[in-house]
């Protein structure tokens, strides 16, 4: 039995006869997170380079011109494999089951409203407790969210200066535009959003490695997604998709 | 006694070498002198009016009234190797007949040179150069009026600097093999060495770009960089073309990166007349940008597939002229008369153009706003959440 309202967190009876996890990530979406992380990267590094300035380029002499042939070929590269995949998610989110209940997981509810209101109170130590999330919290939807956008915008706009010639002028003057502001964007809130919230906070510093495993323990799972856990606890059929025994 | 006979019979070998080194040395100082005399009259045009008796000393020099220090000083053979090579010195600097001189004349580029020009078999001169120049863009006549402020305009003096041929280096700099076989086919004919090369290296000076993208941008940017002189003519500052993506291609010294002259100078142009956008003989004329853009027929073929659509677009970003035209405000301006800058972007900046400008830099505004709003509220969010966490830790 478990009790989203104290702290301390009740060990299941499972639990004696070996340890339980919770899938957070299933195989097919942390190997679609780590290509596509393992994309961004590539492209943030790949196109921020065209905006060094001219005295530090200098540095690479003759040399530049090798530099500035691979940086585009990997960004082009990069950014292929980043569609694809994308269009390899809408794929999973729409013909296979995890990406059904992913998708109506993630679809935002006026709880998530009441739940940024509950959080912002709790962190200013007027609510003493915090929201009881459910599967993804009005954190996880908001990143989503951007991150549709975000790569929807830079795909399109990617696209349209990768056949430049096709256009006019004005057409690329606005996808150039909008392509270096919103990787600005998604590069600030990766940084300053999803490297906290994810990996990064104290109690999950230096590394929260659920991006490689998958999974959370138990006492993870009470206390940040009460109300699936909760869910879990009371369907079997859940507990099929999103518990994992590891017996000693 | 046996150590002084051996003394002795050491010493008589050397004293009877040193005279023998002493003719030999001589003998091969005479030889190298004779012979670099013989060289240097190969390589250098004969100086008949004794120029150098004078002009050889690398301090020569003086000061002038205004106290810049002034150097006459001439490397003989450096100037051998230059395009004026071929020319004695009074072929340019005409007139002196004093020394020291006191009756000196600017040079002026479109004297004959008393070359003859193989093509007319008549005197050779820049002056149909000169010509071009003057009813060009920047000559500081044009058809009718003058030119205001005709001194910040370029002479020939600011681009040309009387450049050294580069060393038999081969077609482009990169194939010396391909440059040394073409040579001895022509030395089988034409015997005299010295001949040949000035010969090959006047052809193939015309082959290789002398100065690199990033110079040519440079030189461009010396004064069309400089927002005051811009304002006087009612021109952009060029500061614009860095905010294209042709610059990051010169900046990073991609081979063949597209510099002012790929776009304004292309195939088929020429320096010396680069026209107004206005000219119908203008390479960036509307009726000429898809010629320009795809720049067929040259070692620069920057896009082959442009559209008219694609080449009829603004290269350069909008700059001062399209901020002034939709009535807004340039800082940069603040001690700068723009009354012409403001007259030339009323004529110039056609109504849709100013529209596009208003939508970009809408787009721009929706996101210098909509970034500080997201990141301002991510920050405040996780602040207050590790703030939180550190609280209840203690």
């Amino acid at each position: 039995m478990h009790d989203s309202t104290t702290t301390q967190p009740v060990v299941s009876p499972d639990a004696m006869r070996g340890e339980i996890y919770f899938v957070r990530l299933n195989r097919s979406e942390k190997v679609q997170h780590l290509i596509f992380m393992l994309c961004f990267v590539i492209l943030v590094i790949s196109g921020f380079m065209l905006k060094i300035p001219a005295v530090m380029v200098q540095k690479l002499g003759a040399f530049g011109g090798t530099v500035f042939f691979y940086r585009s070929m990997l960004h082009r590269v990069a950014g292929t494999v980043m569609i694809l995949t994308s269009l390899y998610h809408l794929f999973y989110l729409a013909f296979r089951p995890g990406g059904h209940r992913w998708l109506m997981d993630m679809l935002p509810r006026f709880k998530d409203v009441k739940d940024l209101i509950h959080n912002l109170l709790f962190f200013v130590n007027i609510k003493k407790r915090p929201p009881a999330f459910d599967r993804f919290s009005y954190m996880h939807k908001l990143e989503y969210g951007a991150l549709v956008a975000g790569t929807t915008l830079m795909s399109l706009t990617g696209l349209l200066l990768w056949s430049e010639w096709r256009w006019s002028k004005f057409v690329l003057d606005i996808a150039t535009l909008v392509h270096g502001m919103e990787a600005v964007l998604a590069c600030l809130a990766i940084m300053v959003w999803h490297m906290y919230e994810i990996h990064l906070k104290p109690h999950k510093s230096p590394l929260d490695k659920v991006w490689i495993t998958g999974r959370i323990d138990e006492e993870e799972m009470q206390k940040e997604y009460p109300l699936h856990y909760k869910k879990i606890m009371a369907d079997k059929k859940l507990q099929a998709i999103y518990m994992v025994r590891e017996n000693r | 006694m046996a150590h002084h006979h051996n003394q002795g019979s050491h010493a008589r070998p050397s004293r009877r070498l040193i005279p023998i080194i002493a003719v030999l040395f001589w003998s091969g100082v005479v030889i190298v002198s004779v012979s670099g005399l013989v060289h240097a009259q190969d390589e250098v045009r004969v100086d008949t009016q004794n120029c150098l008796l004078c002009h050889r000393y690398p301090g020569m020099g003086r000061f002038d009234e205004a106290g810049v220090k002034r150097i006459f000083y001439v490397n003989d053979l450096k100037f051998a190797n230059s395009v004026h090579g071929k020319l004695r010195c009074t072929n340019c600097h005409v007139g002196l007949d004093r020394i020291p001189h006191t009756d000196i004349k600017k040079v002026d580029c479109t004297t004959k040179c008393h070359l003859k020009e193989p093509s007319t078999e008549r005197e050779f001169s820049h002056l149909n150069m000169a010509n071009k120049y003057e009813a060009s863009v920047h000559g500081s006549n044009q058809p009718g009026k003058a030119k205001p402020f005709p001194e910040d305009l370029p002479t020939c003096k600011y681009c040309h600097q009387n450049q050294i041929r580069g060393p038999v280096g081969g077609w482009w700099g990169t194939s010396e093999a391909m440059a040394n076989e073409t040579l001895s086919r022509c030395i089988g004919c034409h015997t005299k060495d010295q001949w040949a090369q000035n010969f090959y290296l006047h052809f193939t000076h015309r082959m290789r770009r002398i100065r690199s993208p990033e110079e040519i941008v440079d030189l461009c940017t010396s004064c069309h960089e400089d927002r005051e002189k811009m304002s006087r003519h009612g021109l952009d500052t060029i500061d614009t073309f860095k905010d294209t993506f042709h610059w990051n291609l010169v900046k990073f010294k991609v081979k063949n990166a597209p510099d002012c002259i790929s776009c304004h100078v292309p195939v088929g142009y020429t320096t010396h007349d680069i026209r107004p956008k206005s000219d119908v003989n203008s390479s960036i004329n509307h009726y000429n940008r898809v010629n320009t853009c795809s720049n067929q027929g040259g070692v620069q073929a920057c896009h082959p597939k442009a559209t008219a659509e694609f080449a009829s677009g603004r290269v350069h970003a909008y700059g001062t002229k399209a901020r002034l035209a939709i009535g807004g405000r340039v800082d940069a301006l603040k001690d700068i008369d723009e009354t012409l800058l403001m007259e030339r972007a009323q004529q110039e900046i056609s109504e849709q153009e100013k529209l596009r400008f208003k939508v970009l830099s809408y787009i721009r505004l929706f996101y210098k706003i909509l970034i500080p709003l997201v990141i301002g509220f991510m920050l405040c969010h996780q602040g207050l959440d590790l703030l939180n966490h550190l609280r209840k830790r203690h």
